[in-house]
């Protein structure tokens, strides 16, 4: 039943989001007429982040309830202390006070770049379990799906505020980014992946935020 | 406490005072998106005992939200139940506003004494609809909040209550309309149910039956064809037509003459219309007798005097061969008879003599002449000395009127038979028939209305009528002889035939309902029976269809 609700949910979620999105995309493969403004393409961005985050923790709420042993669980809780760092970010909101728009972008950016990358290994690497529910699957290309929109929004944001833009391309493997031993199942490795995703994509919805927070110049905004 | 950036461990830099086994670290000790691990140590001995591991996002626990409130919807029709909204506002601690921060909050409510909380679906905004709530009951209501898509919620904030007072006055309204309702559908059953079981009954009232012939206290069987015989006797033998005490005869006052018609046609030209008419639309006169009559009997109603006024027409169509006796004509038409000699006209004075202009149908005779004329008088002179009553007083004077006129005219034996209902003609009838011996004359005259049958113990020759003054006396006598030659004289006779001796043979009309009971010796043997008078629901049953 769990799953019918999340499937019924994901369907709700893929058509609003596809809709919301089908104007991004047809605005940069029509191109001519297309004007999106800044706050336009920043309120997809965001609203992409937020689904993706929200999928992305379901996901690894439901992988852990299907594949991880509760003994585990209890002690570990969540397994994201083990990500390595993909890349320095600020921390606090005190350091973020202290990056320029320009940098926070950039920061999702390649945030979502490599998370675009390393998603098709946790894909692949789900595959191979015996009894992994559709749902999981289905979530995971889902989420993969997205994230690659959200790149070409975040590519025409930059281009429109003028910048210059950063491609950083990581092109190792997720292991190399797991302080684990190798002796991990993969099942914990699996799961690790989910967690520091997840993580992840909490910073590049935060992130968007700030950065729209400061575009609209809120009063609420200020950091000083 | 380490992270996995730094690789030193800082121990707790402040031992809750107050609280055993506690330390805290502040916001400056940690950074989001950043593992931390905690251990707790016995550096003594170098005995982890407990670790773990977090990231700040994971184990935030948001503020309880502040300044809940809630605002009265609406209550229901019935007063039962409310709907409010609730709204709060976020920690301040949280913040929402730039974005740093994404909350979801959770509203709980429960009554007041109870023990289980209704959880609402998460909401991310900061009000929230509650429907449903008891009217008669105080609530409680929270809520909390939680970082969206984390798992740790904060604590509750403080409780508001919620309470609406019961609006008496609507509920006591609603019993009331129910009654109402139920009470008013309960009396169309009612009604329903009274309609169908009086169907039959109800029927009758509203569309009363079409009377048939049928003579009161007479066999219908008798009524059938061809038993006249018995019917005369029965019908001489009878008081047929009750007494009763008419009013003044409202009819002859409404009868609006046709002064036109009184100034043009003088005598002689009434005759020379009786007289030049030979056939008249018998039919014609009858229906228009027919349209006139509606069944109303001369006997019972009071209001006959509505019908004379349909004759004029009638009248104006052709001059009165038809009745129309009104003033002058001394048309009367003999039935039969020899003109026996003995004009044996019972003379009974009128007093008075009046001029056309007041004449009305049935003229009355006021004097008759010693050479056996009859001299006419208007018939609206209430005036006249009579036994009677006044609608007896007008038939008997009428009778004279025409008893004087025939012994005026002599030669010509007319009977004015009117077409209107058959109250003069009848009793013009009748004392034909009683004088004349033609049954059925004598059979037709007995109803008129008030009027009792009058007794013409003398024999009338020629058609004179011998008007017996005497009320309450047996109608036709016995002595009538003629029955079978002549033609049932209907109420509406029509002169068909002006004789070689000036005298009109009439022609039974189609009968009239104009007799109180029906009449059907009215009818020319062989003429389907039509409806006469009023058949009361009674006389329907008799008659066997």
């Amino acid at each position: 039943l769990k799953m019918m609700l999340l499937q019924g949910w994901l369907g709700i979620l893929f058509c609003s989001i596809h809709g919301m999105l089908g104007s991004v995309l047809d605005c940069e493969v029509g191109g001519v007429h297309c004007t999106m403004s800044i706050e336009m393409l920043l309120d997809r961005a965001i609203q992409h982040a937020e689904l993706i985050y929200r999928i992305s923790e379901e996901t690894r709420t439901q992988f852990k309830e299907t594949f991880i042993p509760l003994a585990l669980v209890t002690q570990q809780g969540h397994a994201d202390h083990l990500c390595t760092v993909i890349l320095p970010t600020p921390s606090s909101k005190s350091e973020v006070g202290q990056i320029s728009d320009k940098w926070l972008l950039h920061s999702v950016l390649i945030l979502v770049q490599f998370w675009i990358n390393h998603l098709v290994d946790l894909q692949a690497s789900l595959d191979h379990y015996d009894n992994t529910p559709q749902d999981l699957l289905d979530k995971t290309k889902w989420v993969s799906s997205k994230l690659m929109s959200l790149e070409k929004g975040l590519l025409t944001l930059i281009r429109k505020v003028r910048w210059d833009v950063l491609l950083f391309f990581n092109k190792n493997s997720i292991a190399d980014h797991l302080a684990s031993p190798r002796t991990m199942e993969h099942v914990m490795r699996d799961y690790t992946m989910l967690s520091c995703f997840r993580k992840d994509a909490h910073k590049i919805e935060t992130f968007l935020k700030l950065f729209k927070c400061r575009q609209t110049d809120w009063p609420g905004c200020s950091f000083y | 406490m380490t992270n996995t950036l730094y690789a030193g461990w800082r121990e707790c830099p402040e031992y809750t005072a107050s609280v055993q086994n506690e330390c805290y670290f502040n916001k400056t000790y940690t950074h989001i998106w950043t593992s931390y691990r905690v251990q707790l140590r016995d550096t003594a001995y170098n005995i982890t005992y407990d670790e773990r591991c977090f990231t700040v996002e994971n184990i935030v626990h948001p503020d309880p939200p502040v300044a809940l409130n809630w605002t009265l919807l609406n209550v229901s029709r019935s007063g039962l139940n409310f709907d409010i909204l609730v709204r709060w506002a976020p920690p301040p601690s949280a913040d929402v506003q730039m974005g740093w921060m994404s909350l979801k909050y959770e509203v709980q409510y429960r009554p007041r004494n109870g023990t289980r909380w209704e959880k609402m679906d998460l909401e991310s905004g900061t009000q929230l609809s509650i429907y449903g709530l008891n009217t008669d009951k105080e609530y409680e209501v929270r809520v909390r909040c939680t970082m969206s898509a984390f798992e740790n919620f904060g604590e509750f904030s403080d409780s508001v209550f919620v309470q609406v007072a019961q609006i008496p006055s609507k509920e006591s309204m609603f019993p009331v309309m129910l009654l109402l309702v139920f009470g008013g559908v309960g009396l169309l059953l009612l009604l329903l149910l009274i309609i169908l079981s009086q169907q039959e009954r109800l029927l009758v009232i509203l569309l009363p039956p079409v009377p048939a012939p049928k003579i009161k206290g007479i066999d219908p069987e008798l009524l059938k064809k061809g038993k006249m015989e018995q019917l005369d006797s029965l019908l001489r033998s009878q008081n047929v037509c009750k007494p009763h005490s008419a009013p003044k005869d409202p009819w002859v006052e409404f009868i609006q003459l046709d002064m036109e018609d009184v100034v043009e046609k003088s005598e002689t030209s009434d005759t020379q219309h009786l007289l030049g008419l030979t056939h008249l639309g018998s039919s014609h006169a009858l229906s228009l007798k027919g349209d006139d009559d509606s069944g109303r009997a001369s006997c019972y109603d009071p209001d006959m005097g509505a019908e004379p006024e349909s004759i004029p027409p009638v009248r104006e169509v052709h001059s009165p061969v038809v009745a129309r006796s009104s003033f002058s004509t001394h048309i009367h038409s003999t039935t039969t008879t020899p003109e026996a000699a003995g004009m044996h006209i019972p003379v009974q004075m009128q007093p008075s003599s009046q001029s056309w202009i007041n004449m009305d149908f049935y003229a009355q005779v006021s004097d008759v002449t010693p050479g056996g004329g009859v001299l006419l008088s208007p018939g609206q002179q209430s005036s006249t000395p009579s036994k009677n009553t006044d609608m007896k007083k007008k038939k008997e004077d009428r009778e004279e009127d025409v008893a004087e006129e025939e012994e005026e005219e002599g030669k010509l034996q007319l009977l004015v038979v009117d077409s209107d209902g058959g109250y003069s003609s009848e009793t013009v009838a009748r004392q034909q028939a009683a004088d004349a011996a033609s049954s059925r004359v004598a059979e037709q005259a007995y109803h008129t209305l008030s009027e009792p049958p009058q007794p013409h113990p003398q024999a009338w020759q020629g058609g004179y009528l011998a008007p017996d003054r005497q009320p309450h006396m047996p109608y036709f006598s016995p002595e009538a002889p003629l029955a079978s030659v002549l033609p049932p004289v209907s109420d509406y006779t029509v002169v068909q035939e002006v004789g070689g001796s000036h005298h009109l043979l009439l022609h039974s009309a189609a009968p009239q309902a104009s007799v109180c009971p029906p009449h059907p010796l009215k009818l020319p043997p062989g003429e389907p029976a039509l409806p006469l008078g009023y058949l009361t629901p009674e006389f329907l049953e008799n008659l066997s269809p």
